[in-house]
């Protein structure tokens, strides 16, 4: 039995006799999603068994033999009604007995042996995924910026959930099912044909209009289905849009429109819906009747047989369970090799992104950044994410120990990228960047990403307590830094007036604090990491004026003796820093201090009167 | 579950027939194993070849008639099935729509559609199965029961120890199996959120050289997983064998049984045969009825989330009763197009005739001019009379045509204040009137009609820019597109996209940046030609020399528009007819820029915050 899904309890096949309410199967709907290349990614699949190879040959060697053994069980029911056939006053009970007795201990060993597979299986398929999950998620951290940055963040997630669930099932259940699925079909045929080739043919009328049916209904609904699934799609971008714009909707008084919108996409959803479902529920009774013929053929020909006495009624018992064994499987298989399919195609999608190229390694000779001094230099540094957009050219300047420098410009003009190739998100594509006289790249990553405080213009926070974020570039920092680094950040007082101060529960991405609030946690975050170089990226955008205020003087007084860069819409606030530049399209424009950029009447005075002409 | 009698009246009659046509399945599922009894003892057995070719005749009627039943049931079902999900997700829609700002807040807008989508869905399967295996399992179960003992009274008696024993292992999986997975469910969410949080916060992660601590969080949560996962699917590999193992023993027994009352004559082969298939048939919906007890847990509580929604109150109505004139003063009045001169004897009430005196010397005014706006003594909550206060008496009035600029701390009212005007929420305490007529009294529909609103965060629609701009107005001109465009200087880049105004957008915007789209929006609200343009905080994403443009161009054509503007630059309000400041919800004064830099000890704040001594300097020297 699968999990209690809902497509296992709606979709199980309602045949009205025998087990196959007790193995169930996942029909899957919608399409199914092939994989490129089986045998590369099995091959990769197989690697990840490791030390489970064993185990995983045994349970094949068990559902084997569960299958055979399974055999016998309609066998020795026939032999046990035909000890009866006598009738009154004539049965074999010495036969019976001994029939019984093989029976309940095909059984138990059926039974015995199911369970040892399942539990086997369980562990084997478990540890198998896990291992994936977590070789996934070890490699998505070695994986650079640039591969978060170009790939939506819901196809990395279903890689790691979904494709990776479907790994699961297609290990744990699908494989050992087409497995012994193919062993009952031909060991019940090899029976079948043993006890009576006459009354074979009989059960196999059936088999024809059983494959034919399936093939075309299954070809006709997995269009529809797929159609369906579309519209479901369009549907519910629908929903999402218009409820999540819904301010914009009644402000605009569009809702008559959207919602006739919704009654259009909703009447087509239908529409696919009922034909899907209609089709697709043909096969169930339609596959009922014919096993139920299929039940009247083998009674009536049995019948027919036992009274010219070329079959016993044994016999016919037997056929009745048999011809079960053989119709049900092969119901089944399809739906089972769907989900290897998918599961599969899974493995694909998870090994694909295995293959990504990481992070670079550090340089054979790389040392770690030890006591930096933060003396910064860019010597002639190229950049562009594509090859043909530059995004940065010949940029070079210096910033001595201690000092800060601003980055100025319009949006798109390269600002941020600096900073992400000075912290080795990104590697520049020409020319140098050098810390205290030694290129950025020959030194250990580790070390030089922790020669940088970021605060980023947009924060994020993880889920956890508010000293747990704090303590998030110095894991070992006691309370009292914590709080000392909180009060430095102006962030100590509303954090105190939180019910649980220190210890609030933060939701996904502080969702629970206001903007300005996450802001100055992070601030504080950066206080208690302590590096000498500082990066400001628009870290103060979101703070309200009162707090913005505290909170330039606190970091006016981080950045006493620290390297800083700072990259700010408001120019007011880049007055302060002892370098200046410019960047436009990509290029230093001007460099220079406040005054003398000022004096220079160049593009930094444009901007800065464009801005503040009138205000005075 | 009131709620769902429309559709019970509407669908009940069709849902009975499938249900009619289900049981006939049930019935011919049913006689078949004893149709076969008969035919091994009185027609195998004796060698009478009638009865065989009599029986089979039965067999293969029956079995037509089953598959007849089956048929109009799936032809019924899927109908019913459907036509119920989509009028329900209709239905939930339309009143999702018409909700006021209240309500949706309350629910809050994800939720809103996870009951849309998932919600409706669990229902519409359940209705669905109802029709299919749910109502047709219990029937097999107990038609079952009655056609063995009918059968054979005596070997019953393995049924009654068997059935139990079976329905004791069932309701046990039900109360210890079936919560483990909802448990290893919480443990994927775990993963999941692990895995968002990482993919969210990567540049953190990376900046601050946490992927070890990172790496460890997710295996805490991988390892749960597995351990959960683990459990439960060993649960089910104890339970499902022994299950089976339960049910092959009855066959045994039965046999055994069978096998002396046969010798004793009381009883035949064939009728053992037929025994069997019962039993298996029991076992077999016995299993099928704990997967809709299950199935039925999970539609009620979906069920009960979509009444919730359904049940909500309207507490908007389309004109309160708290404003003068009550429900048809206003509606009468709003109908007319605009408001027109003669609003006193359009609604009644003291407070408004006064003001309307006031209206009518500035001269008769025509529809599209701009509006005048009044806030009198506003308090308002989000909860309503008796809570905390977002906003406290709330005093101004702005001329028609006047530019106002609204600035403040963050958190001190600014957006809530312009969301009372469109009557996204209505005032707690105090009044607001546009010339002179209570928003209150006015259809919001015709209300807003008059009101464009420029979002912060921008919000566009999948499909072309075309489309997303005729939000504004539906049957505008290229020309007038493409001067609104123009204004808010979203023409140029429009023109550049090798489609320009049919360039088609994703989802949301997503193949623009943020200050396109802020721009887009900019558009999308002028085009409609309102009299009072409301802007929040959107420019934020356009830089300075654009922003710049954007309101020269504004100054230039909307001369007959009301603007409120909001904006956390200093800058972008300063050159404003007149300028609100807002602190902790009260008007820390009201001015010129000028006036409130001697005056105003906020705005005095804000300046200095922002723009500092130094470049006072700078720029007199400059």
């Amino acid at each position: 039995m699968s999990r209690p899904t809902e497509s296992g309890a709606a979709n199980r096949p309602d045949a009205p006799h025998g087990f196959s309410g007790m193995r169930g199967g996942r029909h899957h709907r919608g399409p199914v999603v092939k994989p490129k290349d089986w045998k590369r990614t099995l091959r990769q699949l197989w690697s990840y068994f490791g030390n489970e190879k064993g185990l995983l040959a045994l349970v094949f060697f068990i559902v084997l033999a569960d299958s055979l053994i399974g055999l016998a069980g309609p066998y020795l029911i026939g032999v046990a009604i035909d000890t009866m056939r006598g009738g009154q006053g004539s049965v074999d009970f010495n036969g019976l007995q001994i029939a019984l007795i093989a029976l309940a201990a095909s059984y138990v060993t059926v039974g015995v042996l199911t369970f040892a597979q399942g539990w086997i299986l369980a562990g084997v398929s478990q540890r198998v995924v896990k291992r994936l999950r977590r070789t996934l998620f070890a490699k998505a951290q070695k994986l650079p910026l640039k591969f978060f940055d170009t790939r939506p963040h819901g196809d990395l997630m279903s890689r790691l959930t979904n494709d990776i669930d479907n790994v699961n099932v297609s290990v744990a259940q699908a494989l050992v099912q087409v497995m012994s699925g193919s062993i009952s079909i031909l060991g019940a045929l090899a029976m079948m044909i043993y006890l009576s080739p006459l009354l074979t043919l009989a059960a196999f009328i059936t088999v024809p209009p059983v494959i034919w049916l399936t093939r075309t209904i299954a070809s006709q609904t997995r269009v529809l289905f797929k159609e369906q699934q579309a519209r479901l799609g369009a549907l519910n971008s629908h929903v999402e849009e218009t409820i999540s714009g819904i301010h914009v909707v009644k402000a605009f008084n569009r809702e008559e429109k959207v919602i006739e919108d919704f009654a259009e996409i909703n009447r087509q959803l239908r529409d696919v819906g009922i034909k899907a479902q209609v089709r697709s529920g043909f096969l169930m009774p339609i596959m009922n009747v014919i096993s139920n013929l299929g039940f009247a053929a083998i009674a009536f020909f049995g019948a027919w047989l036992a009274i010219r006495g070329l079959v016993t009624v044994g016999v016919i018992a037997s056929f009745l369970s048999y011809s079960r064994l053989f119709v049900r499987p092969l119901n089944e298989l399809a739906n089972m090799f769907n989900m290897l399919q998918s599961g599969i195609a899974g493995a694909e999608r998870v090994f694909e992104v295995l293959e990504e190229e990481e992070e670079p390694a550090d340089r054979p000779h790389a040392v770690p950044l030890r006591r930096p001094k933060g003396h910064v230099v860019f010597n002639k540094v190229d950049f562009s994410y594509r090859q043909d957009v530059p995004i940065l050219r010949q940029i070079s300047f210096e910033v001595p120990a201690g000092s800060s420098i601003a980055l100025v410009g319009p949006t798109g003009a390269g600002k941020t990228t600096i900073v992400n190739l000075l912290t080795r998100f990104y590697d520049v594509t020409g020319g140098a960047i050098f810390i205290d006289g030694k290129d950025i790249r020959d030194y250990t990553m580790d070390s030089l990403r922790r020669t940088f405080g970021v605060v980023l213009q947009d924060t994020y926070l993880f889920s956890g307590t508010i000293k747990e974020n704090i303590r998030y570039g110095k894991p070992d920092a006691t309370d009292e830094e914590v709080r000392r680094a909180a009060m430095l950040a102006n962030a100590d007082p509303f954090i105190r007036r939180l019910p649980k101060g220190y210890d609030t529960e933060l939701a996904e991405n502080g969702g629970n604090l206001s903007q300005g609030q996450r802001q100055l946690i992070a601030i504080a975050r950066v206080f208690l990491a302590d590096p000498p170089i500082l990066i400001l990226d628009e870290a103060t955008s979101s703070i309200d004026t009162r707090t913005e205020l505290q909170i330039q003087e606190a970091l006016l007084a981080a950045m006493r003796g620290r390297t800083t860069f700072i990259i700010a819409h408001r120019l007011n606030t880049i007055r302060e820093a002892d370098r200046i530049l410019v960047i436009e399209r990509g290029e230093i424009a001007e460099q220079g201090s406040h005054a003398e950029l000022m004096a220079r009447r160049g593009a930094y005075y444009q901007m800065y009167m464009n801005q503040f002409r009138n205000v005075i | 579950m009131g709620i769902f009698r429309p559709y019970v009246r509407k669908y009940g009659k069709l849902f009975m027939l499938a249900v009619f046509f289900l049981t006939i399945e049930a019935v011919a599922d049913l006689t078949l194993p004893t149709i076969m009894a008969h035919m091994v003892d009185d027609g195998a057995l004796t060698g009478d070849m009638g009865v065989v070719v009599r029986l089979g005749g039965w067999m293969l009627l029956v079995t037509g008639i089953g598959l007849g039943a089956a048929v109009f049931r799936n032809l019924i079902s899927s109908q019913v099935s459907h036509r119920f999900g989509a009028d329900l997700r209709l239905d939930l829609f339309r009143k999702i729509q018409s909700l006021p700002f209240v309500s949706i807040d309350k629910f809050e807008r994800p939720s809103l559609m996870t009951r849309m989508t998932n919600d409706v869905t669990q229902v519409q399967n359940f209705v669905n199965g109802m029709m299919r295996i749910f109502v047709k399992s219990p029937l097999l179960c107990i038609g079952s029961i009655i056609m063995a003992v009918n059968l054979n009274p005596h070997l019953s008696v393995v049924l009654l120890v068997v059935i139990p024993l079976v329905a004791v292992l069932i309701a046990l999986n039900m109360k210890y199996g079936f919560p483990l997975f909802s448990k290893v469910q919480k443990a994927l969410d775990r993963i999941n959120l692990t895995a968002r949080e990482f993919l969210s916060g990567v540049r953190v992660v990376k900046a601050f050289n946490r992927s070890v601590r990172e790496m460890e969080k997710f295996d805490a949560a991988n390892d749960e997983y597995q351990r959960r996962a683990l459990r439960a699917s060993r649960v089910m590999a104890v339970f499902s064998p022994s299950v089976m193992l339960m049910v092959n023993f009855g066959i045994v027994a039965i046999i055994w049984m069978g096998g002396w009352r046969v010798n004793a004559g009381e009883m035949q082969v064939g009728h053992i045969m037929a025994f069997i298939q019962y039993m298996t048939q029991i076992l077999q919906s016995l299993f099928m009825i704990s997967h809709v007890f299950v199935m039925f847990v999970r539609a009620k509580a979906s069920a009960e989330r979509i009444i919730e929604v359904l049940r909500e109150e309207d507490s908007m109505a389309k004109a309160h009763p708290a404003a003068a004139g009550g429900d048809t003063g206003g509606r009468a009045c709003s109908e007319t197009g605009g408001v027109p001169a003669g609003v006193p004897e359009c609604v009644p009430g003291g407070s408004v005739s006064a003001n309307a005196a006031g209206f009518r010397s500035s001269g008769g005014r025509r529809r599209g001019d701009a509006a005048k706006i009044e806030f009198d003594r506003v308090s308002f909550s989000y909860e309503g009379v008796s809570g905390a206060p977002v906003l406290r008496d709330i005093s101004f009035s702005c001329r028609p045509g006047e530019t106002i600029g609204i600035i403040g701390p963050t958190g001190s009212g600014k957006s809530t204040l312009v969301s009372l005007i469109p009557r996204f929420y209505d005032v707690s305490e105090g009044a607001i009137r546009i010339d002179g007529v209570d928003v209150r009294a006015m259809d919001p529909r015709l209300l807003r009609e008059k009101i464009a609103f420029v979002p912060q965060q921008s919000v566009l629609f999948t499909g072309t820019i075309e489309s997303n701009l005729r939000w504004g107005k539906e049957d505008a001109s290229m020309e007038e597109m493409a001067r609104a465009a123009r204004i808010a200087q979203a023409e140029e880049f429009i023109l550049r996209f090798p489609e320009k105004f049919r360039t088609w957008l994703g989802k949301g915007g997503v193949n623009l940046s943020g200050g396109q789209k802020q721009r887009l929006s900019i558009a999308r609200a002028l085009i409609r030609q309102p009299e009072i343009l409301i802007l929040d905080d959107c420019t934020s994403a356009v830089d300075t020399a654009t922003e710049k443009r954007i309101k020269e161009g504004l100054k230039k054509h909307t001369r007959n528009i009301t603007c409120l503007i909001i904006a956390q630059r200093l800058t972008s309000v300063m050159d404003a007819d007149r300028i609100i400041v807002l602190d902790d919800g009260r008007i820390a004064g009201i001015g010129r820029h000028e006036e409130l830099l001697r005056t105003c000890r906020t705005y005095q704040e804000i300046y200095r915050s922002q723009i500092g001594e130094g470049v006072a300097a700078d720029v007199q020297a400059n």
